[in-house]
């Protein structure tokens, strides 16, 4: 029984969590899907416990342009890009972030959308700032912050990006249930799930589990064809669609 | 009935893009369009990423073209040499053209000038078409005489080197005007995702000075060769064609093009030519207006990576 082992030391608690699907598929019917991930919090002295789930898609760089008033045009700028933003990206947990741990703790563990450690590598350059040199600025100046923000809000309003403060509830003592929506815009590939247990401000324990979102069947050979070879796939789109053209035109002949 | 996507990734409904297809098409068959500056905007409004949108729709207007130009053929209205000496031009036009297209793209530059080419050329063929359908109308109703016809021909038009025949045109002219106008609308077709029925009728009309009979015929046969080209080196270049996309477009579009044309005979030439030009007045304010109002997101993402 627990009640024999000796006095739990910090850090002895730990979680375990696991996925009720691991493999989306993708075929022809697909509207997204909703994930469903259980999990168990084991600590012997019932500290209080917060659970983090963090679910991150491929990474996907970022183009992102600003509109601006050109002679009564609104024109975009020069695209800026962002190296190291996930194409799919949710925060869940079970008391908003911020109560869980600080900012540093946060940053470190990339945990929200304000700690993605997302960056415009194109818009930095090294110059000499108060007699220091090689100080690293960025040619977006004080306005960095909004582009960044920008990049989050819009992922947010195409369902990619998400921070869910009560995404992650206890259904009964030590086991928690969170789930996750999976838009149908949500990139293919390989994505991580990242279940973490606070305890007084502190990550104490952590799983890791994956996620594969796949296309099969017909989507999957479309895809592959038009990638791999997409000159035979175009000469073969278009004859189909001449023909279809020229079927229904002798169709309509006999009438 | 929602159906994902493979290209384009993203999940659509069936029935709504079958019955879009179908009133595209009907349109196109009446009036000897392509119908893709209707299509582009409202696949690109449904969520497709404009790129796709753009290269997908060259497959349709292909199809629906098709369909449309097998029956113009069996009732002799298509000039297939006139046809030919556009699509030559038209050929060089849409290689130029789906190169610009990347070329803006990289530069961010894409949205703009697509909302500009379809404010302007939409604006100017919609305004030119509706003034003068509206006036023949205003005419027939007052039984008035039509104006006196203008049979001197522009001689900078008919003085080029390089003559041909064209019987069925009834024409001895220079191939150059219409390679140039064929190239022109070939450019306009990678960047617009359009066929470029809309400038091509006009052009035949007013500058080529065709007979009204084969116009029509020969635009959409021009139009075939022109998205043909422009599909296949979308598909190749960009990889940008969904195929269950254009198949969904085409099953109503092919259907909607045969009743289009039959529609068209029931019409007469200048209230068909003042409707039209009304439906190509409105779509290029809708998408050129956008330009000058304040936008309420001032950021936007760029699809792809260049």
């Amino acid at each position: 029984m627990q009640a024999a082992l000796p006095p739990p030391v910090p850090g002895s608690a730990a979680v375990s969590a696991a996925l009720t699907e691991t493999n989306v598929r993708v075929n022809s019917d697909f509207r997204g899907d909703q994930i469903v991930l259980y999990g168990a919090v084991f600590d012997p002295a019932q500290r209080p416990s917060d659970v983090v789930v963090i679910v991150r898609g491929p990474d996907q760089p970022v183009r992102i342009a600003r509109k601006s008033r050109v002679a009564g045009l609104w024109i975009n700028s020069r695209p800026v890009v962002f190296q190291g933003a996930p194409g799919f990206y949710i925060a869940a947990s079970t008391r908003p972030l911020d109560d869980i741990a600080h900012f540093a703790v946060l940053r470190r563990l990339e945990a929200g959308v304000d700690h993605l450690a997302m960056h415009a590598p194109a818009e930095l350059r090294t110059e000499t700032r108060y007699g220091v040199r090689d100080v690293v600025v960025s040619s977006l100046g004080a306005d960095y912050l909004d582009w960044r923000n920008a990049v989050v809000r819009l992922k947010t309003a195409e369902h990619l990006y998400d921070v869910d403060e009560h995404g992650v509830r206890f259904v009964d003592r030590g086991l928690f249930r969170a789930e996750i929506p999976l838009p149908a815009e949500a990139p293919i590939g390989q994505y991580q799930v990242r279940i973490l247990l606070f305890q007084g401000g502190q990550p104490v324990a952590e799983k890791d589990r994956t996620l594969t979102v796949e296309k099969v069947g017909v989507e999957r050979g479309l895809y592959l064809w038009a990638h791999r070879r997409p000159w035979s796939y175009g000469l073969a789109a278009m004859a189909f669609a001449l023909a279809a053209g020229w079927a229904a035109s002798s169709a309509f002949r006999r009438d | 009935m929602d159906l994902y996507l493979p290209i384009a990734e993203v999940s659509v409904n069936a029935p709504l893009l079958v019955a879009l297809g179908a009133l595209v098409g009907f349109i196109s068959g009446l009036f000897g369009i392509g119908g893709g500056f209707l299509m582009t905007p409202v696949l690109v409004f449904l969520g497709i990423p404009p790129a796709v949108a753009v290269a997908s729709m060259s497959n349709h207007v292909a199809a629906s073209s098709m369909s449309s130009v097998l029956s113009y053929g069996r009732k002799r209205a298509v000039d297939f040499r006139m046809g030919g000496v556009l699509a030559a031009g038209g050929a060089v036009g849409s290689v130029a053209g789906v190169e610009l297209f990347r070329w803006l793209r990289l530069l961010g530059q894409a949205d703009l000038v697509v909302a500009l080419s379809y404010l302007i050329f939409l604006g100017i063929i919609g305004g030119l078409m509706f003034w003068e359908s509206v006036g023949a109308i205003l005419r027939r109703r007052r039984n008035a005489p039509a104006p006196p016809h203008r049979d001197r021909r522009p001689p900078w038009l008919y003085g080029l080197p390089l003559k041909l025949r064209f019987p069925r045109s009834r024409l001895y002219i220079s191939v150059i005007p219409p390679i140039l106008l064929g190239a022109f609308v070939g450019v306009l077709s990678a960047i617009m995702g359009v066929g470029g029925g809309f400038i091509l009728v006009p052009a035949m009309i007013y500058i080529l000075r065709m007979p009204a009979n084969v116009v029509v015929g020969t635009s959409l046969f021009q139009i075939i060769i022109t998205t043909a080209l422009t599909g296949v080196l979308q598909a190749g270049r960009n990889q940008t064609v969904d195929i269950l996309l254009a198949a969904l477009l085409l099953v109503g579009g092919v259907l909607g093009a045969q009743l289009g044309a039959r529609a068209s005979s029931r019409f007469r030439a200048e209230e068909l030519r003042a409707l039209l030009a009304l439906i190509v007045l409105l779509v290029g304010l809708r998408m050129g207006l956008g330009l000058f109002f304040t936008p309420h997101e001032p950021f936007v993402l760029m699809s792809g990576n260049g």
